[in-house]
């Protein structure tokens, strides 16, 4: 019996080897294949101590961590006592828990020539891949999920970006559930209209729902770049502006800094929802990073008379805790997100962000979190006191102390 | 019957016009004076800011301590040591040395260049620390133009009990000089705060250039960007450890390390394990005591959540014996074993990196990827800290001082590398 199937008693946990790994990911597997996203706290539980017990034996790097916080497989009893490790981590070690010679993919996060970047190593995309594209088809993709809608992205391709966990996301996702015309519009000379509008044309000859994802600040890009008139170069039959047919959708994800002005959030929806003729609940922001696994989307399509928050999948769990002390703090109250991905198998699988976020109450009144907000992150010396009230005062989205970036890993997209 | 009120929607491009109309004014009669009674004028006021017994002082110390994040101990100890490093003959010497060619000659001649002063001078305070904001709206006064301060949100004090000072000092500066609150969110106020002929601001390069894209070219705009500080310790330092990590630690809880002349982070040069361990935990003593008379302030939930996922971090590597922590009741100073660049959290959070030669030194200061501001050198020969100094300088450094002076740099010192007054001003030459 597994221990880690659905409604199933807790069972003595796997041994911490490749074998127990082996047996985590295909329950997980398992898992991500059921349609329903049903919260099992018990069923994550196993899954998550397992998971722990593994890693720490196969991670050096956080077993030592693990030694100094004195929480160790046998000490840990519940899944939130398992030491989370910040993304600055991914930084420092190569935190694999398998030979590096075994790596088939190293995803990196954004950053200059000289900066060190964070890096996650995969031995194995079947998990990562099977979580991507389960959110995905759940959350964005809804009833389009099989249909093989047009899909066009503002993002750099693999070949540009062979290292992005986003153009990989992309990528996998075309592959999957896109039309054979589903492309990349953003190039390394910048935005391709002139494709991006024959698209979107073909689109709306035919009637069909075209999906455009991509990164934030090339949404940016995109909104300075045009109007409502026909984009420069598009074909003659391009007279419908940038309006796109019914029952389209957009994703952004990531910050702005650095790669265009900066938008709040809010802003940019409705602008794109503008630009776009659609909606703003067919308008979704993904929060993910480098680091993890899985990704979380708004919920708008899936809910879109709720309030707007991010859903949670069923192999994460998603805390708001005290900075100082760890503990959680309250559904509704401000706290440092902490994310528990069980995809991340190969790696670390509990994640201290610096994001600041708060889970939203379940409208059932059950006081369980129906999902979570993301409000932004604190700077670090570019901040400094003699300034930060007028960089806040021509920063708009400052203005509720929100910031609008940095949603993914708090740094400029990895395209 | 309840009172009803109107705000209209330009209620505070209103209020920023108006005080431009009225500026304007004020500034014939500041114009109408000298020269030298205007350097004098603004020397006594800011007598009487930086004297010993200034009550202007005190009462910034009670009203900025309930307003800001700061503690009253670090408030106190912040505008005392500041203000009172602050010598009002240096500013006189510095007018007199930058503006010399506007002033009268020595047998009454004509000056060599004529002074012609901005109608008015808008200025953006842009933060939690007075003395910018002091300073910066007191310079343009010297040269007859007057003042409009955009009062920073984080500090609604500063420019109010200096537009009273001026008023018990000399009735043409006090209506040359008013501080204006205004809503961060309106544009048009904004707007009509950016129509003064010379702007002066401080901020991260991205606003200054949105800034720069609103003016015109005939407006003078001067910006202070944001810069870093540091402190460097040489070998020699192990002789005077604790006065040299006191005085560290004193510049580090100053204004809570959110100061542009704050140090981020100390490079030790040089030093060997033992004694660089020995520096930290100094260090960390230090910044421990003063959490006594000096707290520091609470931290915003962003912060902490900042200063948690760093400390982790540094916490993870530690682990793995690639630094050592040293934890304080209110500071976390880290000592890393390389010298690579790491965030810098701020708010009493330093981190001591290893350089083992003045070579490793320069790619430490090409590293920074911020330009210098002021840097604090301790602990080398005098041959050494001359060529440490010089290669400071090229790097953009604006001042070489000693630790525990960081913050407390005299009035007349070139920030950013600017003089004080000439950046302000416009002159004119006159053909024979």
């Amino acid at each position: 019996m597994n221990p880690l199937q659905r409604d199933q008693p807790m069972q003595p946990l796997p041994p911490s080897s490749t074998a127990g790994r082996e047996a985590i990911e295909s329950a997980l597997l398992a898992w991500m294949a059921e349609p329903d996203w049903r919260r099992d706290e018990a069923r994550f539980e196993a899954a998550a101590l397992a998971l722990f017990r593994f890693q720490y034996g196969a991670c050096e790097p956080y077993r030592r961590y693990c030694d100094v916080l004195d929480r160790t497989p046998e000490k840990v009893q519940r899944a939130n006592a398992i030491p989370p490790v910040p993304t600055g981590a991914f930084k420092e070690f190569d935190l694999r828990c398998f030979p590096a010679e075994r790596t088939v993919q190293s995803f990196r996060t954004s950053g200059t020539s000289t900066e060190r970047r964070g890096v996650l190593h995969l031995d194995t995309l079947a998990l990562y891949e099977a979580s991507l594209l389960a959110s995905l088809r759940r959350c964005f993709l809804t009833d389009l999920a099989g249909r093989r809608p047009t899909m066009r992205f503002l993002a750099l391709s693999p070949q540009d970006a062979p290292d992005s966990s986003l153009t990989h996301m992309f990528a996998t996702l075309a592959a999957a559930e896109g039309s054979e015309r589903s492309g990349y519009d953003l190039g390394p000379e910048g935005l391709a209209l002139g494709s991006l509008a024959l698209a979107i044309d073909a689109a709306r000859r035919e009637a069909r729902p075209i999906v455009l994802a991509g990164t934030s600040f090339a949404f940016v890009h995109f909104l300075d770049a045009t109007d409502d008139a026909p984009a420069a170069g598009a074909s003659p039959a391009h007279t419908g502006g940038w309006r796109l047919p019914a029952g389209s959708r957009v994703l952004e994800t990531g910050g702005f800094k650095g790669r265009s002005r900066e938008v709040p959030r809010e802003v940019l929806r409705a602008s794109l929802a503008a630009r776009f003729g659609i909606p703003e609940h067919a308008v979704l922001n993904q929060y993910g990073m480098t680091e993890l696994g899985s990704q979380f989307y708004d919920s708008t399509l899936v809910d879109p008379t709720g309030p707007r928050r991010k859903l949670v999948p069923p192999w994460t769990r998603v805390r708001c805790v005290d900075p100082d002390s760890g503990d959680d703090v309250p559904i509704g109250e401000v706290g440092v997100v902490v994310i528990h991905d069980l995809a991340n198998t190969g790696s670390v699988a509990a994640i201290q962000t610096a994001d600041l976020g708060r889970l939203l109450p379940a409208a059932s009144g059950s006081g369980e979190a129906s999902g979570f907000d993301v409000l932004g992150r604190a700077e670090g010396a570019e901040q400094r006191g003699c300034s930060i009230a007028i960089d806040a005062m021509l920063d708009p989205s400052d203005r509720t102390g929100r910031r609008s970036v940095h949603t993914r890993s708090g740094r400029e997209p990895a395209s | 019957m309840s009172k009803l009120e109107i705000q209209w929607p330009d209620e505070a491009a209103e209020r920023v016009r108006a005080a431009q109309g009225r500026l304007e004014r004020a500034g014939v009669a500041l114009r109408a004076r000298s020269l030298a009674n205007r350097i004098g004028a603004v020397a006594r006021v800011l007598e009487d800011w930086t004297r010993a017994d200034s009550p202007w002082r005190r009462e910034l110390v009670e009203s900025f301590s309930a307003t800001s994040p700061f503690s009253r101990g670090t408030v106190a100890e912040g505008l005392e040591s500041a203000l009172r490093a602050w010598d009002p003959a240096q500013l006189v010497a510095a007018a007199e040395r930058e503006l010399a060619c506007g002033l009268p000659g020595p047998d009454g001649g004509l000056p060599a260049r004529m002074l012609a002063p901005f109608s008015y001078t808008a200025v953006l305070a842009g933060g939690t620390i007075p003395m910018p904001t002091l300073l910066t709206s007191l310079l343009p006064l010297v040269l007859g133009s007057p003042v409009l301060l955009r009062e920073s949100s984080k500090d609604p004090v500063t420019g109010r009990l200096l537009a009273r000072s001026l008023a018990a000092r000399d009735t043409d500066f006090a209506r040359a000089f008013e501080p204006i609150e205004l809503p961060t969110e309106d544009g048009d106020a904004l707007a009509s705060l950016l129509s003064a002929p010379c702007v002066v601001a401080t901020g991260g390069d991205e606003t200054m250039r949105a800034i720069a894209a609103r003016l015109r070219a005939d407006q003078r705009f001067v910006a202070y960007g944001h810069r870093v500080s540091i402190a460097i310790v040489g070998p020699q330092a192990t002789g005077e450890l604790e006065r040299i990590a006191g005085a560290i630690a004193l510049d580090v809880a100053r204004w809570d390390q959110t100061g542009c002349l704050s140090p981020i982070a100390v490079l030790l040069v040089g030093l060997g394990a033992e004694a660089r361990r020995d520096v930290a935990s100094a260090i960390a003593r230090a910044l421990d005591a003063l959490a006594t008379t000096m707290p520091r302030g609470e931290l915003p939930v962003a912060t902490r959540a900042l200063h948690a996922a760093e400390r982790a971090e540094a916490r993870m590597r530690a682990a793995s014996g690639r630094a050592q922590l040293f934890e304080g009741r209110d500071s976390l100073v880290v000592l890393e074993d390389d010298a690579e660049l790491r965030p810098a959290p701020l708010h009493r959070f330093l981190r001591l990196l290893p350089v083992a030669s003045a070579e490793a030194l320069r790619v430490a200061l090409d590293a920074l990827g911020a330009p210098l501001s002021n840097v604090a050198l301790a602990g080398f020969p005098p041959e050494k800290r001359r060529e440490i100094a010089a290669e400071l300088a090229r790097h953009g450094a604006s001042r070489i001082t000693s630790p525990g002076r960081l913050q407390t740099p005299p009035v007349d010192w070139p920030r950013d590398g600017l003089p004080l007054f000439t950046p302000l001003a416009r002159f004119a030459s006159q053909d024979d």
